[in-house]
């Protein structure tokens, strides 16, 4: 029972980063209907700034807040520089779009931080560790689980319960019908990239430091994100938490009970298995036109 | 008159085509004045910390013997190519050197898989090929298609036995775990346990947990080597993996004696690790810098002052000399005259030679494992301290 305890501790650190990365690809996909395959390396590239800016002797808080920003403006530009533009693509260009970024922004990676492994600074130690009776949960996993689970709360109230909350759910409906009524759907727009591009960012600061900070980091939990959102539904934000926590501890168990081998094929057969059952994910709605 | 118009024309023809075999390069990748020598290694990916640092070791080294005025009057020229540790982009860029840059040899190659899967490609090109850096049993065998092989690397199955052993006859293991990467790497190293536990008396296996290379995190391996309840871990991972999961075992409050291969060497794992690395058991090939051998602290330093970004990974640099060097001095015993031949016929006469970095080579005719010696080191705050003298195991290939 303890060891069980145990594999649900580190799924539930490693699902709340996950389910950070599945709420920027669901927040971007419900209102612009894009698939940010690029999503993982503006997180990386987030990161590396904050890392630089922390080497620069700022503090953590304001580093971190560089590294986002950074992000953000990556994910706002991209959206005001080739998306917009390209807004008459084919389904094809907006998949083929977002991965030219990703190559683009990997080496740029590359080419500024180089390729080797680095130690990301941060505040919590990944050592120092809680007691719960058998369990135990490092700081930074603590953190990470905590800090997962405010900024997912603000991201739900920003979305519901504000003004731009609102704007943002009108103009993923219509977009036409939002201007009409005088919502500045394009400044909308660049905003809800920022916001997703910075929760990646966001994500990214609180693996670094478990997994180091390097140019692919975030390949392995960009997929899971990915997955995890089409498994909670890709319309769907709390969806997104629930497939990110489902994937983690699902991943953690099976390693635990049955096979390290065969963990991420396993968690992709449940997701095959949930979209067999569910094609709109977990928590997703299916839309009927009506006639 | 027209039979000795024939015979002039004819004449100029064998003439012309005299002159252009004798204007042609003698072998292919050397010319009069240059050498061309290349690599394909993870630049990036899981493995960079060995590509960057191995790589940029093999390169300052080339260029240092440039700067001395090369071999012969020939200076050498070094490609590297990334393959990010993955097997597919090392067989395109192998051959790529090969047929499309028309290289005189390839120094190294990292990884057991990637080397397994450009074998057959050198072998059947007849290319020069220069210490892969993998499990060196992937050559048993294959005696008689090795001529252009030259190796000065040990295997992990023979470095598993020799950990195994000294784990059971020196530090009292009794029940022994591997953590170990699911390729051929990874499987080779926990070959050689299996071999070590079953050539000594009173151990046993009690756990071996894989990972991918492509795995972010190991936090559910660290738990269940804690369950093992193995006194001593036996760690074949990349460097990331390798600090990620001695950070996980203190982090669950598991502390059994730590023992690893040499590819973990580099005092970079003491950044990665922190305190974590520290009493780790490993074996190596070369005597480790800052270890007190002024040859291989005198290397490392010409190395740093051509490549200041080494400094970060001293072990997998100087290994990097220690990867070229022998060749270096077979292409001084073949003479002017360089072709591929001569080449092996030199570095077949290669006996206990020392080098700035490697020690004790060897080749013959019938062998191109250059070295077969480890010895033991561990490391403590931050620096490495050799427990043993050399030993010795048999020769394969």
């Amino acid at each position: 029972m303890t060891h069980l305890a145990q594999y649900l501790v580190g799924g539930l650190a490693t699902g709340s980063l996950y389910a950070l990365v599945a709420l920027g690809v669901v927040l971007l996909y419900r209102s612009s209907r894009v698939l940010n395959f690029a999503h993982g390396d503006i997180a990386t590239l987030g990161t590396f700034v904050a890392f630089t800016l922390i080497g620069r002797k700022l503090p953590f808080s304001l580093a971190v807040t560089g590294g986002l920003a950074a992000a953000a403006l990556v994910g706002a530009l991209f959206f005001f520089l080739v998306l917009r533009p390209a807004k008459e693509a084919s389904l094809l260009g907006k998949i083929v779009l977002p991965l030219g970024l990703a190559l683009v922004l990997s080496g740029i990676v590359q080419v500024v931080w180089g390729t080797d492994t680095l130690v990301f600074p941060f505040p919590l130690s990944d050592i120092r560790v809680y007691r719960f009776g058998q369990v135990v949960i490092s700081e930074t996993n603590l953190g990470t689980i905590i800090i997962g689970i405010v900024l997912m709360t603000l991201l739900y109230v920003l979305v519901q319960g504000t003004k731009v909350g609102l704007a943002m759910r009108a103009v993923a409906q219509s977009a036409d019908a939002a201007q009409a009524l005088g919502i500045p759907a394009r400044r909308i727009y660049a905003l809800t990239w920022g916001l997703a591009a910075a929760l990646g960012g966001a994500a990214g600061v609180l693996l670094a430091p478990v997994v180091y900070l390097d140019p692919f980091m975030m390949l392995d939990p960009f997929l899971k994100g990915f997955a995890a959102a089409v498994m909670g539904g890709m319309d769907s934000l709390p969806g997104a938490v629930l497939g990110g926590f489902l994937l983690g501890i699902a991943e953690s168990v099976f390693a635990g009970y049955v096979s390290f081998k065969f963990k991420t094929t396993m968690a992709f057969a449940v997701i095959i298995l949930v979209l067999l059952v569910r094609p709109e994910g977990l928590l997703g709605r299916v839309y009927h036109r009506r006639v | 008159m027209r039979t000795l118009a024939k015979f002039v024309i004819a004449l100029a023809v064998v003439a012309a085509l005299g002159t252009t075999a004798i204007g042609q390069p003698a072998e292919r990748g050397v010319t009069p004045t240059e050498i061309v020598l290349a690599t394909s290694m993870p630049m990036s990916g899981p493995a960079a910390l060995w590509g960057t640092g191995v790589g940029g070791g093999i390169d300052a080294w080339l260029r240092h013997i440039n700067d001395q005025g090369g071999i012969h009057g020939r200076k050498f020229r070094f490609l590297i190519r990334d393959d990010a540790y993955l097997p597919p982009r090392a067989v395109a860029n192998v051959r790529e050197l090969v047929e499309r840059d028309g290289i005189f040899g390839l120094i190294s190659s990292i990884g057991t898989a990637n080397c397994f899967a450009i074998r057959d490609y050198m072998i059947e090109t007849k290319t020069l090929w220069i210490t892969p850096a993998c499990g060196a049993d992937i050559w048993a065998g294959m005696r008689e298609r090795n001529k252009y092989l030259f190796v000065t690397y040990p295997g992990y199955v023979d470095e598993g036995i020799y950990l195994t052993k000294y784990g059971v006859e020196s530090l009292k293991a009794k029940n022994i775990a591997v953590f170990y990467q699911n390729d051929l790497y990874g499987q080779q190293g926990l070959l050689g346990v299996k071999r070590g536990i079953a050539q000594t008396k009173g151990a046993k296996l009690v756990a071996q947990v894989s990972y991918e290379v492509t795995d972010a995190e190991v936090a559910a391996q660290a738990l269940k080597l804690k369950e093992s309840k193995a006194d001593t871990l036996i760690l074949y991972a990349t460097p990331r993996h390798g600090a990620l999961i001695v950070r996980e075992i203190a982090k669950v409050g598991y502390q059994p004696t730590l023992m690893s291969t040499f590819t973990l060497l580099d005092p970079v794992m003491f950044a990665l690790a922190g305190e974590a690395w520290n009493n780790v058991y490993l074996a190596t090939y070369i005597p480790v810098p800052g270890m007190g051998d002024a040859k291989v602290d005198a290397t490392l330093a010409t190395l740093i002052r051509l490549n200041p970004a080494l400094a970060r990974n001293p072990f997998n640099a100087s290994a990097g000399v220690s990867f070229v060097e022998s060749f270096l001095e077979g292409i001084r015993r073949a003479g002017p005259s360089l072709t591929k031949d001569r080449v092996v016929a030199a570095m077949e006469s290669i006996k206990n030679w020392d080098g700035e970095v490697i020690r004790g080579v060897t080749y013959t005719p019938e062998s191109r494992q250059g070295i077969n010696r480890l010895f033991m080191v561990k490391s403590e705050r931050g620096q490495y301290t050799k427990l043993s003298d050399w030993y010795t195991y048999p020769r394969k290939f």
